[in-house]
């Protein structure tokens, strides 16, 4: 690097590779500067909030009981909210989970060449779909179903949970592949020729040594479930209590968001924006979990 | 002796238990992948079986929305969607292909590069209505444009920003070190190489990336509910009017809309879109095998 | 390398021309005589019960006098009429009436339509006459089960409009004596969502404006009275709330037009009345 920027210095192009050197250098920088404008921003629209209903009113309170008129006297606590994403998160990696590590596992070690392409192509297909379309399918087609068979409203916890599975396939599956096939050759080789079946294989040998690849995966699906605010504002049903049941209404921090924003003003405002916040924070920490893992993989490595 | 018996009988018994486990989790990942086919199958079935007849409807496509009455059509909000991908990509392409090549050609490993890493990947990791309500507070309220093509081409700009910037880099980094010598060899300086030589031959994944991006741009929704109308019956006719794009409408329309013929409208929207993304599929897909073809020869 | 880029560019440029053609095709079919002497701006901003109407104003206003610029966003009651009072729009869309606090300040009302509010439950529910205190009871989450209020043993499916809407402001206020709904309540951002998910939903209940009324939903009378727009007038029936515009003063030049144009009889009945009471039958 040193001695290359000392042979530039030599060039006489040296004034126009700098320019171009420190504009490449700037665009790289937007991410920076991107993400600390974002923190920057949302965290400043959340101040109101905090000041005028308190610290403990939002991040501690179950109520949420915007006032319109007089936003600062409003309750705006967002316990509920915050139950209701962790719960279809949940919901949505215990539906998805399987399927995608499932489909990784067929694509990198059963599928035969053209079925394998065929199931990456629409996999490819699946992550292509505005997820407003999934929310609209939910609606009109999955709410009514659960309603059908569970013999309730079908909004709720449930509905969300499939929609969620659903939308977080691709991601998953696709970097579950990716580590799946990291594994060496050799492990695979060396488990089949100690007579292993395949199915043994694959989950002491090969699931095993590509561990951490899974949990990133995971923990990526995890992140995308979080933020998913279209397609679950349209099934949840927006209520203001705790998931109680699988089939309970609730709603997320996410699609609180959008149904609340329309008409808010003040404080009302500010507190969705400390919802935003609080996303932005659970961002933050998929990353982090994600660097911890991959760095004990490096090490180890 | 009994044990001597018994060891080949228990290890006869593991192998068969072993192979029917192995046949079972054969049927069972074989099932697991057929069912994300399905779904996938069933989704854009049920899509076009429904939509199909509304879409190809030309009163429908090339009609003027309607708030109201029944009968409207979706052509601003298409040329909003159109217009909105223009502006986001002629933001996008020149700083995310640029903050490639100084990742992927100047910059080596350090402590910026992991922080410019750090940064991309924090952005892709954001939930996208968290882009959404960033844009609202600076481009809509505090820069004051209000909700327009503007706010929301800045804000999915910001969002799609590590896509494009990945995937430039991978096919920037695709391109054979010896090119690159060759280049230096005759006496090209390091940038006149990038421009002449390792920038056309990475052209082709980057177009795959940009398309790929386009698809992302026509689908979001999230990210644009508070920073552009939901609905509009004209198109923008500058940068900073307002103006409805297909997706956000979408929601809308499931949401907020009044007409009669929401369902219709609904149906139309979805089926558009999904067209418009397979198309996109389709064209990056031949590219891609265009390119590849091409490789072939030369090799 | 270049039949690629000869590629990408006929693409650009059919594309191009395909939008121009479109474009064009799109300008070119308004229908209506138009009035090219008018030109102005005029601004609107405020509850977005009164933006679909306002919206839709606009868009023909436009076709009539097409040097007329219309503008209208959403925004709330109160956006609309602080920024009224501030100067920023010429005209303040609100579903309330103006608040002590607002008033001194000049406004002139325009009342352009009456909004009737109708509780509806789903078609298949028994129950058809509801007293004050049962509906109360239901959108508090008291009365959890149709057998409290007289009809078969099923629960509730309660229905309600986002907090921030002028609709819920008013139902709660003069229904629910301001106490708040239920918090098991799905919550839904238009009168239309509200209307198909009571249709759609067993044993669900909901409020909705009188103009989205239609054979999917069953309304309910309200203290043995029926919504209408005589029970509305003749204030018998309470659950009913004006909608404004209003301007800063008398309405000048081309926002004066434009009032007057909301108000017209073409306007108030082929628009307004599909939602609400039209002005012209106040």
């Amino acid at each position: 690097m040193t001695r290359r920027d000392a042979a530039a210095v030599a060039k006489p192009a040296l004034n126009s590779e700098w320019i171009v050197r420190k504009t490449l250098f700037v665009f790289a920088m937007t991410t920076v500067l991107g993400i600390i404008l974002v923190i920057f921003f949302v965290a400043r629209e959340s101040i109101p909030a905090l000041r005028q209903v308190g610290w403990s009113n939002i991040f501690l309170s179950a109520t949420w009981n915007p006032n319109v008129s007089n936003p600062a006297t409003g309750h705006y606590g967002l316990l509920v909210p915050l139950a209701g994403t962790l719960a279809a998160t949940l919901g949505g990696i215990i539906i998805g989970g399987p399927l995608a590590i499932g489909t990784a596992i067929f694509l990198t070690q059963i599928a035969p060449p053209r079925t394998g392409k065929l199931v990456v192509r629409g996999i490819e297909l699946l992550a292509g779909i505005p997820s407003v379309i999934f929310g609209w399918i939910g609606l009109v087609v999955l709410v009514p179903m659960l309603a059908r068979v569970t013999n309730t409203q079908g909004y709720g916890i449930l509905a969300a949970s499939f929609i969620l599975g659903i939308m977080i396939i691709p991601t998953v599956t696709t970097i579950a592949k990716d580590a799946l096939e990291t594994v060496p050759e050799e492990y695979k080789q060396a488990s089949f020729g100690m007579g292993a079946t395949r199915w043994q294989t694959i989950y002491k040998v090969i699931l095993p040594s590509a561990k951490e690849g899974l949990l990133v995966a995971l923990i990526l699906g995890i992140g995308r479930a979080i933020g998913e605010t279209m397609a679950v504002q349209l099934v949840i049903g927006n209520a203001r209590q705790f998931p109680n049941s699988l089939t309970s209404v609730t709603s997320t921090l996410t699609s609180r968001i959008v149904t609340d924003m329309g008409e808010s003003t003040g404080a009302f405002r500010s507190a969705l924006f400390v919802q935003g916040l609080v996303l932005l924070i659970m961002a933050m920490v998929i990353i982090l979990l994600i660097r911890l893992v991959t760095r004990k993989t490096v090490k180890a490595a | 002796m009994m044990g001597e018996m018994h060891v080949p009988a228990r290890s006869r018994a593991r192998k068969t238990t072993a192979k029917t486990a192995d046949t079972v989790a054969t049927v069972v990942l074989w099932a697991l992948a057929l069912v994300c086919l399905a779904v996938l199958g069933s989704i854009i079935g049920y899509i076009l079986v429904k939509g199909l007849a509304v879409v190809f409807d030309p009163k429908f496509i090339l009609g003027k929305p309607q708030a109201i009455n029944a009968g409207g059509g979706i052509l601003p909000f298409l040329l909003s969607s159109i217009y909105l991908t223009l502006l986001t990509m002629v933001i996008i392409m020149p700083i995310g292909v640029g903050a490639a090549i100084y990742m992927a050609e100047f910059a080596g490993e350090s402590r910026i590069t992991r922080l410019v890493r750090f940064g991309a990947d924090s952005l892709a990791t954001v939930p996208s209505i968290v882009f959404g309500l960033f844009g609202l507070a600076l481009f809509v309220v505090a820069f004051g444009m209000g909700p327009c093509l503007m706010a929301g081409a800045l804000t999915l700009a910001l969002l799609n920003l590590p896509a494009v910037m990945r995937t430039s880099e991978e096919a920037l980094r695709a391109v054979p070190a010896s090119y690159r010598e060759a280049s230096l060899g005759l006496g090209a300086s390091r940038w006149q190489t990038i421009r002449k030589v390792v920038l056309p031959s990475a052209v082709p994944g980057i177009t795959t990336g940009g398309i790929l991006t386009i698809g992302r741009i026509l689908g979001e929704s999230a990210a644009l509910v508070f920073t552009m109308p939901l609905f509009a019956t004209k198109a923008p006719t500058s940068l900073f009017s307002g103006g409805a794009a297909i997706a956000p409408n979408l929601w809308y329309t499931l949401t907020e809309a009044i007409t009669p013929d929401a369902q219709r409208i609904a149906q139309g929207e979805a089926a558009a879109l999904v067209i418009l993304i397979l198309a996109l599929n389709l064209v990056a897909r031949f590219l891609a095998h265009r390119y590849q073809a091409r490789q072939g020869m030369v090799g | 390398m270049r039949s690629g880029k000869r590629w990408i560019l006929g693409g650009a440029l059919l594309l191009a021309a395909l939008l121009t053609v479109v474009g064009l095709a799109g300008c070119g079919n308004s229908s209506t005589t138009s009035d090219q002497n008018l030109t102005g701006k005029v601004s609107l901003s405020g509850s977005t019960t009164v933006l679909p109407p306002a919206s839709e104003a606009a868009s023909q206003f436009m076709d009539i006098h097409p040097g007329v610029q219309v503008s209208v966003q959403g925004g709330g009651s109160s956006v609309g009429i602080t920024q009224l009072s501030q100067g920023l729009v010429d005209i303040g869309m609100s579903s309330r009436e103006l608040k002590s606090e607002e008033q001194n300040q000049g406004f002139l009302d325009h009342k352009i339509a009456l909004d009737v509010i109708v509780v509806v439950a789903n078609p298949g529910m028994t129950v058809d006459d509801l007293t004050k205190d049962q509906v109360k009871g239901i959108f508090t989450g008291q009365l959890t089960n149709w057998k409290d209020v007289g009809g078969a043993d099923a629960p509730i499916t309660v229905v309600v409009r986002d907090k921030a809407s002028g609709t819920r402001e008013m139902f709660d206020e003069k229904a629910l004596d301001s106490q708040d709904s239920t918090t098991a309540a799905i919550e839904a951002n238009s009168n239309g969502i509200v209307r198909q998910t009571v249709a759609s939903t067993r044993n669900a209940i909901g409020y909705i404006s009188l103009g989205y009324l239609d054979g999917t939903v069953k309304a309910l009378k309200y203290n043995s009275v029926e919504g209408s727009k005589d029970t509305a007038l003749a204030k018998t029936y309470p659950l009913s709330r004006f909608l404004h515009m209003f301007t800063k003063g008398e309405p000048q030049g081309v926002v004066g037009v434009f009032i007057d144009f909301v108000l017209s009889e073409r306007f108030q009945n082929d628009v307004v009345a599909r939602e609400y009471i039209p002005a012209t039958e106040l």
